[in-house]
C-alpha cells in the first residue's frame, strides 16, 4: 500500500463517516428515509476498486469498534455490533469488494449485443443527459449500475440478512421479508453510485485496484 | 463532531484493562449465543444492567445513549411475536439486551485511545506475519478521524454552491465535485506525509544504517508517482 | 532504541537552539522531469547554497516540481539532484530528516486531530522516543509562540494558526533547510505579515516558491522559472523587475 493509498482510503472512510450527517433526502414513494453512508461505501467501491474500496468502510468500522459516533444517526461503539442489523454495517466490507471488482470489468465500452439491445430501448429520464455520450456511455453506466447493486444491494443485504435471522431467530425467509423494505432506496442509491463514478471518471482518470 | 462515547471516571470496570474488558464481552457474547433458556438470559440481562449502572452514568443519559439500539430490539421483539411466538420473542430480546447492555458498559469505560492502543496491539500479530503494516493502518484510521470536519465542511460548502444553482439537495451534483476534489487532495496528502518522513523506521538497526554510506531504499521510500 | 547512534556526524542542534548556522549545498544536475508526456523540468543545472532563495513563474512552470523533487517526492526522468551529497532519490530518507517541506494547503499536511500529536508525527517518523518527541513539541511550539495551541483540535483552528502548526511539525525535527510551496497565498493581510516576521527570524536555510514577490524583497538569490526552464537567476530586485516585465 503506498502514502497515496493510505490517503485515499481514509478520505473515503471520512466521506463514509460525514455522509450519514448529511440530511436524508426522503423519497416521496418510500416509508423509510434514505441515509447515505451506503452511497458512500458503494461508490468506495467503484471508485478505487475491490482492494481499496473494500479497505475504507473497514476502517469505519473499526473506528465504530474504538468507541467513535460514526454511524448515521451519532451511533458507535461496541452496542452497534451487538444489534441485530449490524449484519448490514459488516456487509459493507464485502459490498465494495464486490462493486470494485465487478466495475473494473464492467466499467467498459460494453459487448455491442448488449448495447444494441439497451439502445433500441426509449432511454429514460436518467440516462437521457448521457445519451450524447452515445452508446459506449451508456453501456459503461449500466456496468456501473450493475456493479453497484451487486456489491452494495445483494451482497451487502446477503450478510445482513442472515446476520439479522440468525441474531434475531426468526428465520431467512422473515428476514427477507422485513429487509424489503430498504431495497428501493439501496437500488437509487446504486444508480446514483454509478452516475457519479461515471462523471468523475471524465475529469480524473480512474486507476482501480 | 467526532469524539469518544465514554471513559472519563474511576468505576471498577474503568480500572480494568480494555483488552481484558473486550476479551470478557467476546465470551459473553458467544455464551449468549448458544443460550436459550429465559431465565439464564434474564439473569444476565440483569447483570449486564448493572454492570452498566455501576459506571457511574446518569441512567437519563444511558436510556439516551441505547434508545436507537433499544428500538432495533423492540422492533425484533415484535416481529417475533408477530411471525413465531412469544417465547422465542422474549428469548431474543432478553439476548440482544444483555448483549447491549454489557457492550454499552466495556464503551463507557474504556476511552478512544485506549481502544486505539488494544487495536494497535491486537494487529501486531498479523504485522509480524506479513498480513499488514501496523503503523500504516494506524496512521490511516489517524487520517480518518482528522479528515471527517473536514470533509463534513466541505459537503456544506459544496450544498451552499449548488443551491445558489438551483441544484440543492441534488446527490450527484454533491458526490461529483467531492470525489474529484478528494482524489486531488489524496496526491498532495500522501506527499505531505512522505515529506513528514512516514513511514516510521522498523527496529532498532535503522538509525544506524542511516549513516551508513549508501542504504539500501525500502520500496515505500520511493515516491509514490514514480514509474 | 539506542538514540545516541543519531549524534554520530555531529551535535544537532535543536528546534529550540537556532544559533548555530544551518545550510545545504543543493546540486541539479541536467535535471529533466517528464510527467504524462509533458516536460515540467528541462535540462536543470543549478547550485543552489545561499540561505535565502527565491522562485518565482507563472502556474505551471515547474516551481512546485522542482520544490518536490528537492527531497524525491518527484523523480528526475534525466539527471541527478544532489542535497549536501546525498542523492535525492537513494538518500530520500535521510535528505527529509534535515529538510523540511511547507505545503501550500495546511490541511493537507496535518495528519493528527490534535495540534501536539501531529507535531509529534515527524518526529516519531524519524526515530525520536517518547521524552525526545514531548521536549521537542514544546521547545518547536515556544519558538513559534503558540503553545497555548498544543492541546486544541486542528478543525477549530484559523487557517494562519494551522499555518503556524504545520511550520511547527517541521521545525521540531530541526531542519537544516525548509522548503515552502507559496506559504502566505491562503493566508489574510495579518497573518501575511506574521508569517513574513516569522521566516525573517528563522536561522534555517529557507527555498521559497512564492507569488506574493514582497516576501523575496530581501533575499539572497530569486530565480526565474519558465516552462520548466531557468530564465533569470540573479539578485532579488533584478529578478524580480525581470519577473514583472515577463508578466506584463
Amino acid at each position: 500500500m503506498t502514502t497515496r493509498d493510505i490517503g485515499l482510503v481514509a478520505l473515503f472512510a471520512a466521506v463514509i463517516v460525514a455522509l450519514g450527517a448529511v440530511p436524508a433526502f426522503p423519497l416521496a414513494v418510500l416509508p423509510v428515509p434514505i441515509t447515505l453512508q451506503s452511497l458512500g461505501v458503494m461508490l468506495a467501491g467503484l471508485v478505487l476498486g475491490p482492494k481499496r474500496g473494500a479497505a475504507a468502510p473497514l476502517v469505519v468500522i473499526a473506528l465504530v469498534a474504538i468507541g467513535l459516533p460514526v454511524l448515521a444517526g451519532g451511533r458507535g461503539g461496541l452496542v452497534v455490533f451487538a444489534g441485530p442489523t449490524a449484519g448490514f454495517l459488516i456487509g459493507w466490507v464485502p459490498a465494495a469488494f464486490v462493486a470494485g471488482l465487478l466495475a473494473m470489468r464492467l466499467d467498459r465500452d460494453g459487448t455491442p449485443a448488449l448495447v444494441r439491445a439497451l439502445s433500441a430501448v426509449r432511454l429514460n429520464a436518467l440516462t437521457r443527459p448521457l445519451a450524447r455520450g452515445g452508446t459506449g456511455t451508456v453501456s459503461r453506466l449500466l456496468g456501473l449500475i450493475a456493479a453497484a447493486l451487486i456489491g452494495g444491494v445483494v451482497v451487502d443485504y446477503a450478510f445482513g440478512i442472515v446476520w439479522l435471522a440468525f441474531a434475531a431467530k426468526i428465520g431467512l425467509a422473515k428476514a427477507f421479508y422485513g429487509s424489503l423494505a430498504f431495497i428501493p432506496g439501496d437500488i437509487v442509491k446504486a444508480v446514483i453510485a454509478a452516475l457519479v463514478t461515471l462523471k468523475v471518471g471524465d475529469a480524473y482518470r480512474l486507476d482501480r485496484r | 463532531m467526532i469524539g469518544g462515547i465514554g471513559a472519563d471516571g474511576a468505576s471498577p470496570l474503568h480500572r480494568l484493562p480494555a483488552g481484558s474488558k473486550l476479551a470478557g464481552l467476546a465470551v459473553i457474547a458467544t455464551a449468549l449465543f448458544f443460550v436459550d433458556v429465559p431465565a439464564v438470559l434474564a439473569i444476565a440481562a440483569v447483570i449486564g444492567g448493572a454492570a452498566m449502572l455501576s459506571t457511574g452514568r446518569a441512567p437519563a443519559r444511558l436510556a439516551r445513549d441505547l434508545a436507537l439500539p433499544g428500538l432495533a430490539v423492540v422492533l425484533v421483539g415484535l416481529a417475533d411475536v408477530l411471525l413465531v411466538d412469544a417465547a422465542t420473542a422474549l428469548v431474543a430480546v432478553l439476548r440482544l439486551a444483555a448483549l447491549l447492555f454489557f457492550a454499552q458498559a466495556v464503551t463507557l469505560t474504556t476511552s478512544t485511545g485506549e481502544l486505539a492502543d488494544t487495536l494497535e496491539r491486537a494487529l501486531v500479530p498479523f504485522d509480524r506475519l506479513g498480513l499488514l503494516d501496523a503503523p500504516r493502518v494506524a496512521l490511516t484510521l489517524t487520517l480518518a478521524i482528522r479528515f471527517v470536519p473536514l470533509i463534513g465542511a466541505e459537503i456544506a460548502a459544496i450544498r451552499e454552491a449548488q443551491a445558489v444553482r438551483g441544484l440543492a439537495g441534488h446527490p450527484v451534483a454533491l458526490a461529483v465535485p467531492l470525489i474529484v476534489r478528494i482524489l486531488v487532495r489524496a496526491e498532495e496528502i500522501a506527499d505531505a506525509i512522505d515529506a513528514r518522513g512516514f513511514p516510521p523506521p522498523r527496529g532498532p538497526g535503522i538509525l544506524a544504517d542511516r549513516a551508513a554510506p549508501s542504504p539500501a531504499v525500502p520500496s515505500e521510500d520511493l515516491p509514490h508517482d514514480h514509474p | 532504541m539506542n538514540h545516541t547512534d543519531r549524534s554520530e556526524g555531529g551535535p544537532r542542534p535543536t528546534a529550540a537552539s537556532p544559533s548555530t548556522e544551518r545550510r545545504q549545498t543543493i546540486v541539479f544536475d541536467a535535471v529533466s522531469v517528464v510527467r504524462e508526456g509533458r516536460t515540467v523540468l528541462d535540462g536543470l543545472s543549478l547550485t543552489l547554497t545561499e540561505r535565502r532563495i527565491g522562485i518565482v513563474g507563472r502556474n505551471g512552470s515547474g516551481k512546485s516540481t522542482l520544490l518536490k523533487s528537492l527531497i524525491g517526492l518527484v523523480a528526475p526522468t534525466e539527471g541527478t539532484i544532489i542535497v549536501d551529497g546525498r542523492d535525492s532519490i537513494t538518500d530520500a530518507r535521510a535528505i527529509r530528516a534535515v529538510t523540511g517541506f511547507l505545503f501550500q494547503n495546511p490541511d493537507n499536511q496535518i495528519v493528527f486531530p490534535i495540534v501536539a500529536e501531529d507535531l509529534a508525527f515527524g518526529l516519531k517518523n524519524h526515530g525520536f522516543d517518547r521524552a525526545q518527541t514531548a521536549a521537542r513539541v514544546d521547545a518547536a511550539l515556544d519558538r513559534l509562540d503558540i503553545r497555548a495551541l498544543g492541546r486544541r483540535r486542528i478543525h477549530e483552528l484559523s487557517g494562519g494558526e494551522k499555518q503556524l502548526v504545520a511550520l511547527a511539525g517541521v521545525l521540531a525535527l530541526g531542519p537544516k533547510t525548509v522548503l515552502f510551496d507559496e506559504p502566505t497565498s491562503q493566508l489574510d493581510l495579518h497573518n501575511r505579515n506574521r508569517f513574513r516576521a516569522v521566516l525573517a527570524a528563522m536561522p534555517e536555510q529557507a527555498v521559497v516558491v512564492a507569488h506574493d514577490l514582497e516576501l523575496l524583497d530581501d533575499f539572497d538569490r530569486v530565480l526565474v522559472i519558465d516552462a520548466g526552464r531557468i530564465v533569470a537567476d540573479d539578485r532579488p530586485s533584478r529578478a524580480l523587475a525581470l519577473y514583472r516585465e515577463r508578466s506584463a
